[in-house]
């Protein structure tokens, strides 16, 4: 296996602080939804409501089991900028905003460890 | 720029599960699929390839890159199934009740003689009252919070796997354990 390379840091921002994972930047702020809405029509009928309610239960329980069976395993990132990297899938932040992968693979070595932003993600894919 | 996808919401995204789908996203990607669902919190969805060589493949794409959904087909009966089952249920255990029986023993016996305190719990096996280890007993079925634990625990049941591979009721000579008295006085409590 290949040697790790030692941990890559991102230049920090403008406001000194973040590397691209600041809450309060304002790129998170305008890519990063963190709160879901009701639909319009779910707001005034409570029987549309409810079954909005559970349609998005039902999708993000299958969702999360998804996440849960890509544990452990190889998966291809397909980035934007035709980049495609691989690593072996850790887990995700509540809002699938970061994945956590180990053993990322980059054309300038491997990461042990390391956090991937979704926003530059387009695609990713493993084998069950 | 971005399509109206992730706007949608969970009434029209489910209309879409268990339908054979091209999703275009980014710039000229192009993936095809049974969708399996879409995430309600980023819009991703999550579609299911079944291999001829009898693999399944998963893409997920994300939300915010989602182009366009066209819709090809509805599945049948059997592949519906197949979507609802064929991967996503939890591993289950396909050791008979007395094979469990004398791995759990074994696992047992081996983390006694490195001086690890293991009580059984039913049918599992509870270490130090911080971690967990499920059936098949193996290195991947121990759970903890507690990372240091964990990591010594596995890396245990690792040696034992390596040292008798196929007799799960022969319990190994004695090997100096790695939870030595000094080393477990410094974990956290």
């Amino acid at each position: 296996m290949a040697t790790p390379v030692s941990v890559l840091r991102l230049p920090k921002g403008p406001d000194s602080n973040s590397r691209g994972f600041d809450p309060k930047s304002p790129r998170f702020i305008a890519l990063c939804r963190t709160s879901i809405f009701t639909s319009a029509a779910s707001e005034v009928d409570s029987v549309e409501l409810q079954r909005e309610q559970q349609a998005r239960s039902v999708l993000r329980e299958t969702f999360l089991r998804c996440l849960l069976s890509m544990t452990n395993k190889k998966v291809q990132f397909h980035m934007y900028e035709k980049v495609k990297v691989e690593a072996t899938f850790g887990a995700s932040d509540i809002d699938v905003l970061n994945f956590q992968v180990s053993d990322l693979h980059t054309p300038i070595g491997v990461q042990k460890e390391a956090l991937i932003r979704s926003q530059d993600v387009i695609s990713f894919t493993f084998d069950v | 720029m971005q399509c109206g996808w992730p706007l949608l919401g969970p009434l029209q995204w489910i209309r879409y599960v268990n339908k054979q789908v091209t999703v275009k996203a980014g710039k000229d990607e192009e993936h095809h699929g049974w969708l399996l669902t879409v995430d309600p919190v980023s819009a991703s969805v999550v579609l299911v390839d079944f291999r001829e060589d009898g693999g399944t493949s998963v893409q997920v794409v994300m939300g915010h890159a989602v182009e366009e959904v066209q819709v090809l087909q509805e599945a049948d009966e059997e592949t519906a199934d197949r979507l609802r089952t064929s991967f996503l249920s939890p591993r289950t255990c396909s050791l008979d009740p007395e094979e469990l029986r004398m791995r759990r023993r074994s696992v047992r016996s081996w983390l006694e003689k490195n001086r690890v305190p293991v009580e059984e719990e039913g049918d599992e096996l509870r270490v130090a009252g911080v971690l967990t280890i499920r059936a098949p007993y193996g290195p991947e079925d121990c759970f903890s919070s507690n990372q240091t634990v964990l990591d010594r625990v596995q890396r245990l049941i690792q040696n034992l796997i390596q040292t008798q591979p196929d007799c799960p009721g022969l319990i190994p000579e004695h090997k100096p354990g790695l939870m030595n008295p000094s080393i477990r006085a410094q974990q956290q409590p």
